[in-house]
């Protein structure tokens, strides 16, 4: 019936949360850490759907966290991109490693 | 014939999805970043059309790949290109945090490969009604919620990046 394996897709979904950890971990750019985390956020969503969708509980739990994320995710880029507009205006700077004010 | 379609589906998404994301990782430019982020987006679309649930495909497109990358492409405007574009293999963390990622993906990967279909998969398709009644009567409340972080993310926005005259 359903050809394509569960593993699979959780596997996709966790190779896709590894390379965004990776350049969240290797970037120095702040807009470019954003965009990792979102594709972390989006492998997530992918494990979610392929339980809900696959393992025949009745109601579709799993997608409607899906949905809980969409929203977190939207308020999430749009408060980080307006920290790193400030950030961008007190220094001209958008590379995290010299965002060194906080440092002790 | 057609039972090879789906599979074949989904090694194209796959290979595509996880490709653009590490070119995602790996490109120079932050705007070329950007625009594979919408490509990995428009692929996990895909996938979610492939696991039969269209709604959140359609969520998928409209909010991933319409207004997130919108947002951070404005994002990619406002902030100027570093002066060391390709500070990626030169900078100190680059090896530890790679090693870390790597290690850390082989024990899940392995795991994930684990988890096997217990025969009771969903029809496809068709998910906007459950996902509806789900939303509007156990998660009534949540759902409240969220409409509160969207306001308060909103507020917050235009609060931080507003000048102080």
């Amino acid at each position: 019936m359903s050809l394509v394996p569960l593993g699979a897709f959780v596997a996709v979904s966790a190779a896709l949360f590894f390379i965004g950890l990776g350049g969240v971990l290797v970037r120095r750019n702040a807009v470019v850490i954003l965009m990792c985390v979102e594709l972390m956020l989006n492998a997530a969503n992918l494990a979610l759907v392929a339980f809900s969708r696959r393992y025949g509980l009745v109601d579709e739990r799993g997608s409607v966290f899906v949905v809980f994320i969409f929203v977190i995710a939207a308020a999430e880029v749009a408060v980080g991109l307006a920290i790193i507009l400030a950030l961008y205006r007190n220094r001209p700077t958008v590379d995290v490693d010299e965002v060194t004010e906080m440092k002790g | 014939m057609f039972d090879l379609l789906e599979p074949l589906l989904f090694a194209i998404l796959a290979l595509t999805l996880l490709g653009s994301a590490a070119l995602v990782v790996l490109a120079g430019r932050i705007t070329t970043s950007a625009l594979f982020m919408a490509f990995a987006f428009l692929n996990m679309a895909g996938m979610f059309v492939l696991l039969g649930a269209e709604t959140i495909a359609a969520f998928q497109v409209l909010i991933y790949v319409g207004a997130i990358t919108v947002l951070i492409l404005y994002g990619v405007m406002f902030t100027p290109q570093s002066a060391r574009p390709y500070g990626l293999f030169f900078q100190r963390q680059t090896p530890v945090g790679a090693l870390i990622a790597a290690l850390a993906a082989l024990p899940a990967l392995v795991f994930s490969f684990g988890f096997h279909d217990n025969g009771a998969a969903l029809p496809k398709g068709n998910d906007l009604a459950k996902i509806a009644t789900s939303v509007f009567s156990d998660f009534a409340f949540p759902f409240e919620i969220a409409s509160v972080l969207l306001l308060a993310a909103m507020v917050g926005a235009i609060a931080l990046v507003r000048r102080q005259e």
